[in-house]
């Protein structure tokens, strides 16, 4: 669960990022964010992974408020969050296995846990035969996947994209996004900020249009713009 | 913690000072610079007041009667003296034993201390205390007690030695002080490069929600291996350089008129502090200079 009330963030340079804006988004929902390029997006997720925090307003996520928590909370938020960038952010030192594990790692899970997850996400993101390869080795949308299967292996009740097809061809978007919203269909909530006007169109979901960081538009089974 | 959270850090962090090789080893021998610039001085100190309070363990002090006291007043000071629990041994020289010790000190010249006899003599306590600190206090009270004349005692000498003391102290404390920082402060720049190289790695790790601690655990070992590295090779140059200059010092201080006066402390009592307080002070340095290292690319 998610919740942005009456939410507004400036930067310190004085640019406006997000400008008092309100939503909700229940569990196991699917959104897009669009927007022209400064309209907010990022913002808006950063403010949900508390890489930034609101300059006034509330956020809820899951159990913790962004606007008023410890740092050392912090991480625990993170946890029950998957996230996956436009550049993928995979090790390149790390194999594909090690990419992966590495994110059990470092929340302390137990290795024999660490052995029985990995192989499932891998075979989620259909890269077992992969584990071996390094980044280097793979394909773009290859390298996506890892990330994702990167992002699910601690099953987050939510996971976060930023423009995760942004360096992807056409056909290759198409299929990171049918597997995020595979997903979907397995439970976890999913927010994606997006300019793929075809796949927004054709996924028929809730789409929030953001315009200089105000919510302009936020309709069920919406298009990428207003027109048709 | 858990142990293969422990194992994953210290892994890390020997593979951060082995990747980073070069400015790891300038790091080590700032660290060794250092520490063997404050080693002079700390063995400077040690060996100062090993001198100082085997000297005060040897001051006697000397209080005269005066010639005309009571036989009541001097038994009085003697019970004081007796009693007193911070005395270790005590001798009181009547008139004719002076006498007799004036005698035998001129026996190859009695002219010297011809016409004198006991009666012009006082009578005498001779006092070792078992703390040499407790000296201007115990006479202060024995001063005041009816016949004494006059308390003598090798003060002049003591406090000197110890104001020299108390100075270099206070020189070896500065020291220390500047040398950590510059010593901080090249192992947290030493740091920041594998920090720096590790930033990618750092930032995947905090959006997966790894704790400030856990990133800083590798840091943290790489810091701590230069310092104990750096303290190891200190105490190796040191001690056998000091083991060197003492034993030399030694055996030769009567050959060089410092009788019985001088003397350092072999290495074999002091090597365990030494090589404590090395190691201490490079772990603290190296701490001190991940932490600097590591802050920044923390407030994610
Ligand atoms: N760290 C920052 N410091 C200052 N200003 C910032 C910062 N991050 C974003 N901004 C500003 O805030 C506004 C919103 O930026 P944001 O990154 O949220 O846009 P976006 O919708 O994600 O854009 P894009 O589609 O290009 O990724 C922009 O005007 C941007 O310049
Ligand atoms: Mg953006």
């Amino acid at each position: 669960m998610i919740e942005f009330k009456d939410v507004t963030k400036y930067y310190p340079n004085g640019a406006i990022g997000l400008d008092n804006v309100s939503f909700k988004i229940e569990k196991g929902e699917f959104v897009f964010i669009v927007g022209h390029s400064g309209s907010g997006k990022s913002t808006l997720l950063k403010l949900i992974l508390h890489e930034e925090t609101p300059s006034s307003g509330e956020v809820y996520v899951n159990e913790f408020a962004i606007h008023d928590m410890l740092k050392s909370e912090i991480p625990y938020l993170r946890r029950g969050l998957g996230v996956v960038f436009q550049d993928f952010r995979l090790l390149p030192n790390k194999t594909v296995y090690e990419n992966v594990a590495f994110a059990m790692q470092i929340v302390e899970a137990q290795p024999k846990d660490i052995r029985r997850q990995v192989p499932v996400a891998l075979a989620l993101v259909g890269l077992s035969k992969k584990a071996r390869s390094y980044p280097n080795q793979l394909s773009g949308g290859e390298q996506q996947r890892v990330a994702v299967a990167r992002a699910l292996v601690n099953n987050p009740s939510i996971l976060i994209a930023d423009e995760p097809t942004g360096n992807l061809d056409p056909e290759t978007s198409w299929e990171i996004m049918d597997l995020i919203e595979e997903i979907n269909q397995r439970g976890t909530t999913v927010i994606v900020a997006t300019h793929e006007k075809n796949i927004v169109d054709q996924m028929k979901k809730r789409v929030f249009n953001l315009e200089y960081g105000k919510i302009t538009r936020d309709v069920l089974e919406g298009n990428y713009t207003n027109e048709d | 913690m858990k142990i293969r959270t422990m194992k994953y850090m210290v892994k890390e962090g020997f593979a951060n000072t082995y990747k980073n090789l070069l400015m790891t080893i300038a790091s080590v021998s700032m660290v060794v610079a250092s520490l063997l610039i404050f080693g002079i001085f700390l063995m400077f100190t040690i060996n100062l007041s090993f001198n100082l309070n085997r000297l005060k363990s040897q001051t006697e002090i000397v209080v005269f009667l005066k010639s005309d006291v009571a036989v009541m007043e001097a038994d009085d000071i003697e019970l004081k003296i007796e009693s007193d629990e911070r005395v270790a041994n005590y001798i009181r020289l009547s008139k004719e034993q002076a006498f007799a010790q004036l005698a035998t000190t001129y026996i190859e010249d009695l002219e010297i201390i011809e016409g004198l006899t006991p009666e012009f003599l006082n009578e005498s306590f001779r006092i070792h205390l078992n703390n040499p600190d407790d000296i201007s206090e115990f006479t202060e009270e024995l001063s005041e007690m009816n016949g004494v004349e006059e308390i003598s005692y090798p003060m002049e000498s003591l406090n000197k030695l110890s104001t020299l003391m108390h100075w270099v102290n206070v020189g070896s404390m500065v020291v220390l002080a500047l040398l950590l920082i510059i010593s901080v402060s090249i192992i947290s720049n030493t740091i920041k490069l594998t920090v720096y190289a590790r930033r990618r790695e750092i930032g995947i790790m905090k959006y997966i929600g790894a704790k400030d601690w856990f990133i800083r655990g590798p840091f943290v070992i790489e810091g701590m291996i230069i310092g104990l590295v750096g303290a190891i090779l200190s105490f190796v140059l040191t001690s056998y350089f000091y083991n060197a200059v003492s034993t030399f010092v030694n055996t030769n201080a009567v050959e060089y008129g410092l009788n019985d006066l001088v003397r350092m402390v072999s290495l074999s009592n002091i090597g365990g502090q030494i090589f404590l307080i090395y190691s201490i002070i490079g772990m603290v340095m190296g701490l001190i200079g991940s932490f600097i290292s590591v802050r920044k690319y923390l407030n994610v």
